[in-house]
């Protein structure tokens, strides 16, 4: 009961968290969706007294990278006989991605996986370097060291430079 | 000023220096105006990320997402059962309820409940139960029986109480036909307390009983007449 009535409480955080990683908003409510099915399966392994938002910000997380690592290993099995459908893919991708999603979101795209994750989980979700250091499994220097760099791409994405 | 690095700069705009340091990129900044730019534009990303992703949390979590969640206590069947129980009191409450809640029950071979013609009879355990358990002498086992009374138009039907299920079971020529069933103690569900008190077979046991529910030495000259 109560675990449910938890997950619902840090649902519209998750769902931020998860469109902040993903390309555009329905694959970060895919994402999101994904991650409560994952968390509700895996309940017996979440110890209550942690945070429940950490934990479900890892689930989220893990989920996302594996997603991005199959669509890694498709591009590479299928690119060669479909070059060609590829290309006319990605041109239709790159005006759709120009008509509809934000300065913000396209610069997060264009950020490194590792980068995109420190920074959502720092500047977006407002966690701690520690939280977010934890949550990724890292030492706290990888941690800043992602934050600096990310954010350096970022301003000169976004033409924040003064 | 050059020992104030970027890593130092961003952690002043996350909040993450302690006090000394704070202060000293502080002093820094105030001294030298192209570090006071840096951290402005540091100040103002991360004001421009946030505010950008800030109003997916404040918009409602879709409906797909909130049913994922939803209580499983939540027992989708129970509150139509229940009104139905109590509009018609019958046959039908009877028949809908063993469909959902013990229709498996119906399948095995050593199942309480047998069809037959059209009509659920009580079978195994529960027909010896409903047959020789005394409900005055308090007798234990997997059922107990609660009231035993006769039906207006004559006959004779015992209410009991199982950890599976609780029910009306009436006398007929073919055995004993269960007229109400509701899922019993065992199976733990919050809308409901002990089951022989369950509103629905009450309601039927209303409906049902001609006169006052039988007394110790009425139930046992009834068994001893093979409740007929």
């Amino acid at each position: 009961m109560s675990f449910e009535r938890d997950l619902l409480a840090i649902l519209p955080r998750l769902r931020r968290f998860a469109a902040s990683l993903s390309h555009d908003r329905a694959d970060g409510d895919d994402l999101c969706q994904a991650a409560l099915e994952k968390g509700l399966r895996a309940r017996d392994q979440w110890q209550p007294g942690t945070r429940l938002d950490s934990w479900m910000y890892r689930i989220m997380r893990n989920l996302w990278i594996d997603e991005g690592r199959a669509r890694q290993r498709a591009a590479r099995t299928f690119a060669p006989e479909e070059a060609g459908a590829d290309v006319g893919y990605a041109g239709d991708k790159a005006v759709e991605q120009a008509m509809t999603l934000s300065d913000v979101d396209r610069a997060m795209q264009a950020l490194p996986p590792e980068q995109r994750e420190a920074i959502a989980l720092v500047l977006v979700e407002g966690l701690s370097y520690k939280e977010a250091a934890a949550i990724l499994n890292i030492p706290m220097g990888t941690l800043t060291s992602r934050l600096v760099r990310g954010r350096g791409a970022l301003i000169e994405l976004l033409g924040e430079a003064a | 000023m050059t020992d104030i690095d970027e890593a130092m700069l961003i952690a002043w705009v996350d909040g993450e220096l302690d006090e000394v340091t704070r202060r000293r990129v502080d002093r820094a900044v105030a001294e030298d105006p192209a570090l006071a730019a840096r951290l402005e534009q540091h100040r103002r990303l991360r004001a421009r990320l946030a505010g950008h992703f800030a109003p997916i949390a404040q918009e409602d979590v879709p409906a797909s997402m909130q049913a994922m969640l939803a209580s499983p206590t939540v027992v989708p069947i129970a509150r139509p059962s229940r009104r139905w129980a109590w509009a018609t009191g019958g046959a039908i409450a009877a028949s809908l309820l063993l469909g959902l809640g013990i229709g498996r029950m119906t399948g095995g071979p050593d199942g309480p409940i047998a069809v037959r013609n059209g009509a659920m009879l009580a079978r195994g355990s529960l027909a010896t139960a409903l047959d020789s358990q005394l409900a005055s002498a308090g007798e234990g086992g997997s059922i107990h029986i609660g009231l035993s009374f006769r039906r207006k138009g004559g006959g004779w039907c015992r209410s009991f109480d199982g950890a599976a299920m609780a029910g009306v079971a009436c006398r007929t020529d073919a055995g004993w036909q269960l007229l109400q069933a509701v899922p019993g103690k065992g199976q733990a569900s919050e809308y409901r307390q002990a089951a022989s008190a369950d509103p629905r077979l009450l309601a039927t046991i209303d409906g049902l009983i001609d006169g006052a529910p039988a007394d110790a030495q009425g139930e046992r000259a009834a068994q001893a007449a093979g409740w007929r």
